[in-house]
């Protein structure tokens, strides 16, 4: 009996989000996590900031590692621990980010004479969030794996 | 579905060309903020506000949008401001570099105030 309601609160604690890879959908996972976030506690400005450190990664997930492939899932968990909340983001690509991608720092002055004036999305979700880590998920795909901390 | 439209307008006011942008600033804003610009500009504008409202979804795709006018706005030698941005919006703007190239105002009618083009 206890472990079914220590298992039934646990997993009420993980929220997983299969979101199509269709530009627009980002927004589920932006109001999913604004609403987690704020019945947590975090002051406005962190929800904010991870409104659009979460609406990055699955922007990323969907034009970069499904290519736009609408049958290719974006599978967000949004895991909520003991003053933090945990956000992953895993694409369904075979090819992984490079590492200069990851590590650029785009610089505005240079966007002007360039063509691509984007690109900032990573660089972003790095400034705006507590941890930042990119890696292989285990089913394949690339992940990034997020935190927010509540006392900040 | 969700592809969110923008509604974009022009008007005039106190020889300043305003620019208002009701909704998500994302890809899907590219073509209408580009064209709103691309007016104000073939009708003269040397003074461009763009005129947010408190909008809650300007992703990595709008700001290069932005970007991009900013490019324009120097070639032209115009005057570019925002207004109506968010708290949050304003830091991203800031921390991005958008507000060395633009005066950034709280509300419309500061941005006139500030960018007085009719004083001579």
């Amino acid at each position: 009996m206890n472990n079914d309601v220590t298992r039934a609160e646990q997993s009420e604690k993980i929220i997983e989000l299969r979101l199509p890879s269709k530009l627009g959908y980002e927004r589920v996972a932006m109001d999913a996590a604004s609403t987690l976030a704020n019945k947590m506690g975090f002051h406005r400005d962190r929800v904010d900031a991870l409104k659009t450190a979460i609406a990055e990664a699955v922007t990323n997930a969907i034009e970069h590692g499904n290519q736009h492939n609408e049958t290719m899932k974006v599978v967000v968990l949004l895991t909520v621990r003991e003053g933090e909340l945990i956000i992953s983001v895993t694409d369904q690509s075979d090819q992984s980010i490079p590492p200069e991608v990851l590590a650029r720092i785009p610089k505005i002055d240079e966007k002007f004479t360039e063509d691509d004036k984007g690109g900032w999305g990573i660089w972003l979700i790095r400034e705006l969030m507590d941890e930042v880590e990119f890696k292989t998920a285990p089913t394949g795909g690339n992940q990034i794996r997020m935190v927010i901390h509540l006392e900040q | 579905m969700l592809e969110d439209e923008l509604n974009v307008s022009t008007r005039q006011r106190d020889g300043v060309a305003i620019i208002d942008l009701i909704g998500d600033v994302t890809t899907f804003a590219e073509e209408k903020i580009n064209e709103a610009y691309r007016q104000v500009t073939s009708e003269g504008a040397r003074h461009v506000l763009l005129n947010f409202r408190q909008n809650d979804y300007i992703n990595s795709a709008g700001i290069a949008i932005l970007i991009g006018i900013v490019t324009e706005v120097n070639r032209h030698n115009q005057k570019l401001a925002f207004s109506g941005l968010s708290q949050h919006f304003q830091k991203i703007f800031r921390m991005v570099g958008l507000a060395q190239y633009a005066d950034i105002y709280q509300d419309e009618d500061e941005a006139l105030q500030g960018l007085m083009p009719t004083a001579t």
